[in-house]
Protein backbone atom coordinates (compact mmCIF):
# COMPACT_ATOMS: atom_id res chain seq x y z
CA UNK A 1 0.00 0.00 0.00
CA UNK A 2 3.07 2.22 1.20
CA UNK A 3 4.77 1.21 -2.22
CA UNK A 4 1.51 2.30 -3.97
CA UNK A 5 1.15 4.99 -2.76
CA UNK A 6 4.66 6.24 -3.05
CA UNK A 7 4.52 5.68 -6.84
CA UNK A 8 1.35 7.43 -7.34
CA UNK A 9 2.70 10.62 -5.56
CA UNK A 10 6.11 10.23 -7.27
CA UNK A 11 3.71 9.91 -10.59
CA UNK A 12 1.52 12.87 -10.11
CA UNK A 13 4.80 14.62 -9.20
CA UNK A 14 6.59 13.98 -12.33
CA UNK A 15 3.69 14.28 -14.48
CA UNK A 16 2.74 17.83 -12.63
CA UNK A 17 5.44 20.12 -11.94
CA UNK A 18 6.08 23.92 -11.56
CA UNK A 19 7.72 25.71 -9.63
CA UNK A 20 7.27 29.59 -10.04
CA UNK A 21 3.65 29.06 -10.79
CA UNK A 22 2.67 31.47 -13.28
CA UNK A 23 -0.50 33.17 -11.96
CA UNK A 24 -0.46 31.76 -8.91
CA UNK A 25 -4.00 33.43 -8.36
CA UNK A 26 -6.44 33.18 -10.85
CA UNK A 27 -9.53 35.46 -12.01
CA UNK A 28 -12.61 34.69 -9.71
CA UNK A 29 -13.89 31.51 -10.24
CA UNK A 30 -11.46 30.11 -11.60
CA UNK A 31 -9.70 26.49 -11.18
CA UNK A 32 -6.05 26.12 -11.69
CA UNK A 33 -3.67 22.84 -11.65
CA UNK A 34 0.07 23.37 -10.98
CA UNK A 35 2.75 20.88 -11.19
CA UNK A 36 6.26 21.43 -9.98
CA UNK A 37 9.51 19.39 -10.43
CA UNK A 38 12.63 20.19 -9.39
CA UNK A 39 15.71 19.25 -8.06
CA UNK A 40 14.51 18.53 -4.68
CA UNK A 41 10.72 18.01 -5.26
CA UNK A 42 7.49 17.27 -7.25
CA UNK A 43 4.29 18.72 -6.42
CA UNK A 44 0.55 19.13 -7.33
CA UNK A 45 -1.92 21.96 -6.63
CA UNK A 46 -4.99 22.49 -7.24
CA UNK A 47 -6.86 25.94 -6.65
CA UNK A 48 -9.66 27.63 -6.32
CA UNK A 49 -9.75 31.76 -6.61
CA UNK A 50 -12.62 32.81 -4.80
CA UNK A 51 -11.24 36.43 -4.97
CA UNK A 52 -9.06 38.38 -7.09
CA UNK A 53 -6.73 38.99 -4.63
CA UNK A 54 -6.46 34.70 -2.97
CA UNK A 55 -6.63 31.51 -4.19
CA UNK A 56 -6.63 28.61 -1.74
CA UNK A 57 -5.74 25.05 -2.95
CA UNK A 58 -4.56 21.68 -1.59
CA UNK A 59 -1.46 20.54 -2.43
CA UNK A 60 0.93 17.23 -2.63
CA UNK A 61 4.66 17.57 -2.32
CA UNK A 62 7.06 14.47 -2.70
CA UNK A 63 10.65 14.91 -1.40
CA UNK A 64 12.65 12.76 -3.25
CA UNK A 65 15.72 12.70 -1.34
CA UNK A 66 14.54 12.82 2.09
CA UNK A 67 11.51 10.17 1.48
CA UNK A 68 8.61 12.01 2.42
CA UNK A 69 5.32 13.64 1.46
CA UNK A 70 3.49 16.42 2.34
CA UNK A 71 -0.02 17.18 2.18
CA UNK A 72 -1.26 20.32 2.48
CA UNK A 73 -3.97 23.20 2.57
CA UNK A 74 -2.19 25.98 0.44
CA UNK A 75 -3.70 29.53 0.23
CA UNK A 76 -1.77 32.24 -1.61
CA UNK A 77 -2.43 35.81 -1.18
CA UNK A 78 -1.83 38.55 -3.86
CA UNK A 79 -0.56 41.39 -1.82
CA UNK A 80 0.06 43.84 -4.46
CA UNK A 81 -0.15 43.98 -8.05
CA UNK A 82 0.92 46.49 -10.30
CA UNK A 83 -0.16 48.17 -13.92
CA UNK A 84 0.77 49.66 -16.85
CA UNK A 85 -0.39 49.19 -20.71
CA UNK A 86 2.70 47.17 -21.61
CA UNK A 87 4.00 45.44 -17.81
CA UNK A 88 2.48 43.76 -14.63
CA UNK A 89 4.30 43.10 -11.24
CA UNK A 90 3.07 41.11 -8.92
CA UNK A 91 4.39 40.26 -5.63
CA UNK A 92 2.51 36.95 -3.74
CA UNK A 93 2.61 35.88 -0.84
CA UNK A 94 2.20 31.92 -0.18
CA UNK A 95 2.10 29.44 2.56
CA UNK A 96 1.21 26.24 3.79
CA UNK A 97 -0.45 24.11 6.55
CA UNK A 98 -0.44 20.04 6.86
CA UNK A 99 0.75 16.66 7.30
CA UNK A 100 4.24 15.06 6.51
CA UNK A 101 4.16 11.49 6.32
CA UNK A 102 7.32 9.39 5.33
CA UNK A 103 7.42 7.28 1.66
CA UNK A 104 9.69 4.76 0.90
CA UNK A 105 9.90 2.47 3.79
CA UNK A 106 10.77 6.01 5.95
CA UNK A 107 9.73 4.87 9.12
CA UNK A 108 8.80 8.24 10.65
CA UNK A 109 5.39 9.00 12.02
CA UNK A 110 3.50 11.95 10.77
CA UNK A 111 4.69 15.52 11.63
CA UNK A 112 2.73 18.64 11.10
CA UNK A 113 4.05 20.80 8.22
CA UNK A 114 4.31 24.39 7.78
CA UNK A 115 5.73 26.26 5.12
CA UNK A 116 5.32 29.78 3.43
CA UNK A 117 7.48 32.26 1.40
CA UNK A 118 7.06 35.10 -1.03
CA UNK A 119 6.52 35.22 -4.85
CA UNK A 120 7.46 38.08 -7.03
CA UNK A 121 7.45 38.81 -10.76
CA UNK A 122 7.53 41.37 -13.51
CA UNK A 123 6.58 40.69 -17.00
CA UNK A 124 6.12 42.87 -20.43
CA UNK A 125 5.05 40.58 -23.19
CA UNK A 126 8.61 40.13 -24.01
CA UNK A 127 10.62 40.03 -20.61
CA UNK A 128 10.31 38.49 -17.11
CA UNK A 129 11.73 38.47 -14.06
CA UNK A 130 10.89 36.32 -10.75
CA UNK A 131 11.97 35.81 -7.46
CA UNK A 132 10.59 33.08 -4.74
CA UNK A 133 11.22 32.15 -1.76
CA UNK A 134 9.61 29.42 0.46
CA UNK A 135 10.57 28.21 4.02
CA UNK A 136 9.36 24.89 5.42
CA UNK A 137 9.17 23.43 8.00
CA UNK A 138 8.51 19.40 8.77
CA UNK A 139 9.67 18.82 11.94
CA UNK A 140 11.80 16.00 11.95
CA UNK A 141 12.05 15.31 8.50
CA UNK A 142 13.45 18.88 7.20
CA UNK A 143 14.11 22.46 7.77
CA UNK A 144 14.64 23.68 4.37
CA UNK A 145 14.78 27.19 2.97
CA UNK A 146 14.84 27.75 -0.68
CA UNK A 147 15.24 30.96 -3.02
CA UNK A 148 15.21 31.33 -6.37
CA UNK A 149 15.80 34.16 -9.33
CA UNK A 150 14.33 33.75 -13.06
CA UNK A 151 14.82 35.87 -15.81
CA UNK A 152 13.94 35.59 -19.59
CA UNK A 153 12.80 36.67 -22.84
CA UNK A 154 10.41 35.83 -25.25
CA UNK A 155 12.01 35.92 -28.87
CA UNK A 156 8.57 37.03 -30.55
CA UNK A 157 5.42 38.53 -29.10
CA UNK A 158 2.36 36.24 -29.42
CA UNK A 159 -1.06 37.80 -29.46
CA UNK A 160 -3.87 35.91 -27.91
CA UNK A 161 -4.37 31.94 -28.83
CA UNK A 162 -0.96 32.29 -30.27
CA UNK A 163 1.77 29.65 -28.51
CA UNK A 164 4.31 32.06 -26.77
CA UNK A 165 7.54 31.11 -26.43
CA UNK A 166 10.08 32.14 -23.54
CA UNK A 167 13.59 31.20 -22.63
CA UNK A 168 14.44 31.54 -19.10
CA UNK A 169 16.95 30.90 -17.06
CA UNK A 170 15.99 30.05 -13.57
CA UNK A 171 19.03 30.29 -10.46
CA UNK A 172 18.05 28.67 -7.22
CA UNK A 173 19.77 28.52 -3.90
CA UNK A 174 19.15 25.95 -1.63
CA UNK A 175 21.71 26.27 1.75
CA UNK A 176 21.53 22.68 2.97
CA UNK A 177 21.92 21.20 -0.63
CA UNK A 178 25.99 20.31 -1.32
CA UNK A 179 25.08 22.13 -4.42
CA UNK A 180 23.51 24.99 -3.11
CA UNK A 181 23.31 26.96 -5.92
CA UNK A 182 22.36 25.40 -9.34
CA UNK A 183 21.36 26.52 -12.75
CA UNK A 184 18.67 25.67 -14.86
CA UNK A 185 18.17 26.95 -18.50
CA UNK A 186 14.21 26.63 -19.28
CA UNK A 187 11.81 27.15 -22.40
CA UNK A 188 8.57 27.51 -21.23
CA UNK A 189 5.61 27.16 -23.90
CA UNK A 190 2.39 29.41 -23.26
CA UNK A 191 -1.08 28.62 -25.14
CA UNK A 192 -4.74 29.90 -24.21
CA UNK A 193 -5.03 27.43 -20.68
CA UNK A 194 -2.59 25.98 -20.75
CA UNK A 195 1.47 26.88 -19.80
CA UNK A 196 4.54 24.03 -20.15
CA UNK A 197 7.99 24.67 -19.09
CA UNK A 198 11.02 21.85 -19.95
CA UNK A 199 14.37 22.29 -18.56
CA UNK A 200 17.57 21.13 -17.69
CA UNK A 201 19.59 21.36 -14.29
CA UNK A 202 22.87 21.82 -15.64
CA UNK A 203 24.64 21.51 -12.20
CA UNK A 204 23.02 18.76 -10.78
CA UNK A 205 21.99 17.17 -14.22
CA UNK A 206 18.57 16.86 -13.43
CA UNK A 207 15.14 17.14 -15.56
CA UNK A 208 12.62 19.98 -15.18
CA UNK A 209 9.09 19.84 -16.25
CA UNK A 210 6.49 22.13 -15.00
CA UNK A 211 2.58 22.73 -16.39
CA UNK A 212 -0.35 25.00 -15.01
CA UNK A 213 -4.14 24.55 -16.25
CA UNK A 214 -6.38 26.89 -16.00
CA UNK A 215 -10.04 27.06 -16.38
CA UNK B 1 18.43 28.11 9.66
CA UNK B 2 17.02 31.06 11.77
CA UNK B 3 18.73 33.76 9.44
CA UNK B 4 16.44 32.21 6.82
CA UNK B 5 13.43 32.04 9.25
CA UNK B 6 13.67 35.37 10.11
CA UNK B 7 14.11 37.07 6.55
CA UNK B 8 11.05 34.63 5.70
CA UNK B 9 8.87 36.10 8.80
CA UNK B 10 10.00 39.65 8.03
CA UNK B 11 8.82 39.27 4.41
CA UNK B 12 5.78 37.97 5.43
CA UNK B 13 4.99 40.56 7.83
CA UNK B 14 5.92 43.22 5.65
CA UNK B 15 3.44 41.83 2.87
CA UNK B 16 0.84 41.29 5.39
CA UNK B 17 1.09 44.54 6.66
CA UNK B 18 0.31 45.68 2.52
CA UNK B 19 -3.88 46.41 2.16
CA UNK B 20 -5.68 43.79 0.90
CA UNK B 21 -6.73 45.65 -2.27
CA UNK B 22 -3.73 47.73 -2.54
CA UNK B 23 -3.78 46.69 -6.14
CA UNK B 24 -6.56 49.11 -6.44
CA UNK B 25 -5.44 52.02 -4.99
CA UNK B 26 -2.00 52.53 -6.07
CA UNK B 27 -1.75 52.07 -9.77
CA UNK B 28 -0.78 55.48 -10.82
CA UNK B 29 -1.02 54.94 -14.02
CA UNK B 30 -4.94 54.20 -13.77
CA UNK B 31 -5.20 57.60 -11.66
CA UNK B 32 -3.51 59.71 -13.74
CA UNK B 33 -7.15 59.78 -15.84
CA UNK B 34 -9.05 61.06 -13.57
CA UNK B 35 -7.26 64.19 -14.47
CA UNK B 36 -9.36 64.87 -17.98
CA UNK B 37 -12.86 64.47 -16.79
CA UNK B 38 -15.25 65.17 -19.32
CA UNK B 39 -18.48 64.30 -18.11
CA UNK B 40 -20.37 63.68 -15.23
CA UNK B 41 -22.59 60.67 -15.33
CA UNK B 42 -19.99 58.87 -13.29
CA UNK B 43 -21.17 57.44 -9.78
CA UNK B 44 -19.46 57.02 -6.56
CA UNK B 45 -19.20 53.56 -6.28
CA UNK B 46 -15.44 52.88 -5.44
CA UNK B 47 -12.55 55.13 -7.34
CA UNK B 48 -11.23 52.49 -9.20
CA UNK B 49 -14.58 50.84 -10.45
CA UNK B 50 -15.83 53.73 -11.69
CA UNK B 51 -12.94 55.11 -13.17
CA UNK B 52 -14.00 53.64 -16.91
CA UNK B 53 -16.71 56.33 -16.31
CA UNK B 54 -14.59 58.72 -15.57
CA UNK B 55 -12.58 58.14 -18.97
CA UNK B 56 -15.79 56.56 -21.49
CA UNK B 57 -15.92 59.70 -23.17
CA UNK B 58 -12.74 60.85 -23.92
CA UNK B 59 -11.73 62.12 -27.20
CA UNK B 60 -8.48 60.55 -27.19
CA UNK B 61 -8.38 57.87 -30.07
CA UNK B 62 -7.56 54.18 -29.00
CA UNK B 63 -7.37 51.48 -30.68
CA UNK B 64 -10.22 50.37 -32.65
CA UNK B 65 -12.42 46.85 -32.39
CA UNK B 66 -10.25 44.04 -33.58
CA UNK B 67 -12.70 42.42 -36.22
CA UNK B 68 -12.44 38.78 -35.35
CA UNK B 69 -15.07 36.37 -37.41
CA UNK B 70 -17.43 36.59 -33.56
CA UNK B 71 -17.16 40.02 -33.57
CA UNK B 72 -18.05 41.25 -36.95
CA UNK B 73 -21.02 38.34 -36.83
CA UNK B 74 -22.19 40.48 -33.74
CA UNK B 75 -22.18 43.67 -35.14
CA UNK B 76 -23.68 42.43 -38.12
CA UNK B 77 -26.25 41.41 -35.68
CA UNK B 78 -26.77 45.17 -34.43
CA UNK B 79 -24.96 44.72 -31.25
CA UNK B 80 -23.51 47.89 -29.60
CA UNK B 81 -19.54 47.36 -30.01
CA UNK B 82 -17.23 48.84 -27.20
CA UNK B 83 -13.52 48.57 -26.81
CA UNK B 84 -12.01 48.66 -23.34
CA UNK B 85 -8.16 49.44 -22.82
CA UNK B 86 -7.40 47.56 -20.12
CA UNK B 87 -4.18 47.55 -17.80
CA UNK B 88 -1.76 44.86 -17.49
CA UNK B 89 -2.80 42.60 -19.89
CA UNK B 90 0.47 40.82 -21.06
CA UNK B 91 0.30 37.04 -21.48
CA UNK B 92 -2.52 34.65 -22.54
CA UNK B 93 -3.37 33.95 -19.21
CA UNK B 94 -4.46 37.57 -18.67
CA UNK B 95 -6.28 37.43 -21.92
CA UNK B 96 -7.94 34.18 -20.49
CA UNK B 97 -9.45 35.61 -17.20
CA UNK B 98 -10.97 38.36 -19.77
CA UNK B 99 -12.40 35.63 -21.56
CA UNK B 100 -13.93 33.74 -18.85
CA UNK B 101 -15.56 36.98 -17.03
CA UNK B 102 -16.53 38.86 -19.78
CA UNK B 103 -17.72 35.43 -21.48
CA UNK B 104 -19.95 34.66 -18.89
CA UNK B 105 -22.36 37.88 -18.95
CA UNK B 106 -25.57 37.21 -21.08
CA UNK B 107 -25.00 40.55 -22.44
CA UNK B 108 -21.86 39.86 -24.34
CA UNK B 109 -22.84 38.62 -27.76
CA UNK B 110 -19.15 38.37 -28.93
CA UNK B 111 -15.34 39.34 -26.98
CA UNK B 112 -11.33 39.16 -27.83
CA UNK B 113 -8.79 40.38 -26.44
CA UNK B 114 -6.04 41.54 -27.98
CA UNK B 115 -2.35 41.87 -26.00
CA UNK B 116 -0.93 43.72 -29.22
CA UNK B 117 -3.33 46.78 -28.33
CA UNK B 118 -4.13 45.81 -25.04
CA UNK B 119 -7.64 46.17 -25.41
CA UNK B 120 -10.95 44.43 -24.79
CA UNK B 121 -13.35 44.34 -27.82
CA UNK B 122 -16.79 43.33 -26.63
CA UNK B 123 -19.87 43.33 -28.87
CA UNK B 124 -23.14 43.08 -26.83
CA UNK B 125 -26.32 41.23 -27.44
CA UNK B 126 -28.82 43.60 -29.30
CA UNK B 127 -30.60 45.58 -27.13
CA UNK B 128 -28.35 44.62 -23.97
CA UNK B 129 -26.30 47.33 -22.17
CA UNK B 130 -23.08 46.93 -19.77
CA UNK B 131 -22.40 50.16 -17.97
CA UNK B 132 -18.80 51.59 -17.98
CA UNK B 133 -19.08 50.80 -14.09
CA UNK B 134 -20.23 46.71 -14.76
CA UNK B 135 -17.56 46.56 -17.18
CA UNK B 136 -14.67 47.83 -14.85
CA UNK B 137 -16.20 45.56 -11.96
CA UNK B 138 -15.68 43.04 -14.31
CA UNK B 139 -11.91 43.34 -15.16
CA UNK B 140 -11.26 43.71 -11.20
CA UNK B 141 -12.69 40.25 -11.34
CA UNK B 142 -10.53 39.51 -13.86
CA UNK B 143 -7.78 40.40 -11.87
CA UNK B 144 -6.97 43.53 -14.56
CA UNK B 145 -8.02 47.34 -14.58
CA UNK B 146 -9.78 49.90 -17.46
CA UNK B 147 -8.54 52.54 -18.14
CA UNK B 148 -10.52 53.87 -20.82
CA UNK B 149 -13.70 52.45 -22.35
CA UNK B 150 -14.97 53.89 -25.77
CA UNK B 151 -18.31 52.96 -27.61
CA UNK B 152 -20.46 53.04 -30.69
CA UNK B 153 -18.08 55.21 -33.65
CA UNK B 154 -15.53 55.59 -31.20
CA UNK B 155 -15.10 51.74 -30.64
CA UNK B 156 -15.30 51.32 -34.39
CA UNK B 157 -12.38 54.19 -35.14
CA UNK B 158 -14.90 55.93 -37.04
CA UNK B 159 -15.11 58.97 -34.84
CA UNK B 160 -14.31 62.16 -36.06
Amino acid sequence: MTTARTALLLVIGCLTSIAAAARPVSYTGGWTVIGESDRQSSSALVHYTPSPNMSLGLKTEVNRDSDFAIYSVHPTYLAKRWFDANYQGNLYIHGGIGVASGINNNPQSDQMALYGGVMADWETRSLFVGYRNRYLDAGDYASQFMQAFRAGFAPYEGDSGDLHTWLMLEIDHRPSDPDSVTATPLVRFFKGPLLIEAGYNLTVNQPLFNFTYRF
Amino acid sequence: MHLPVKTVLITVALGLYLPANAQEHDDHAAHATHDTHEHHDHNDQGADSGQASHDAHHTNAGPAITRTEDIESALEQGGEPIVADVLGVVCDFCALAMNKIFGKREEVAAIYVDLDTKALSLVLVPGASLSDQTIAELAIQAGYRIADVRRGDEALGMAS
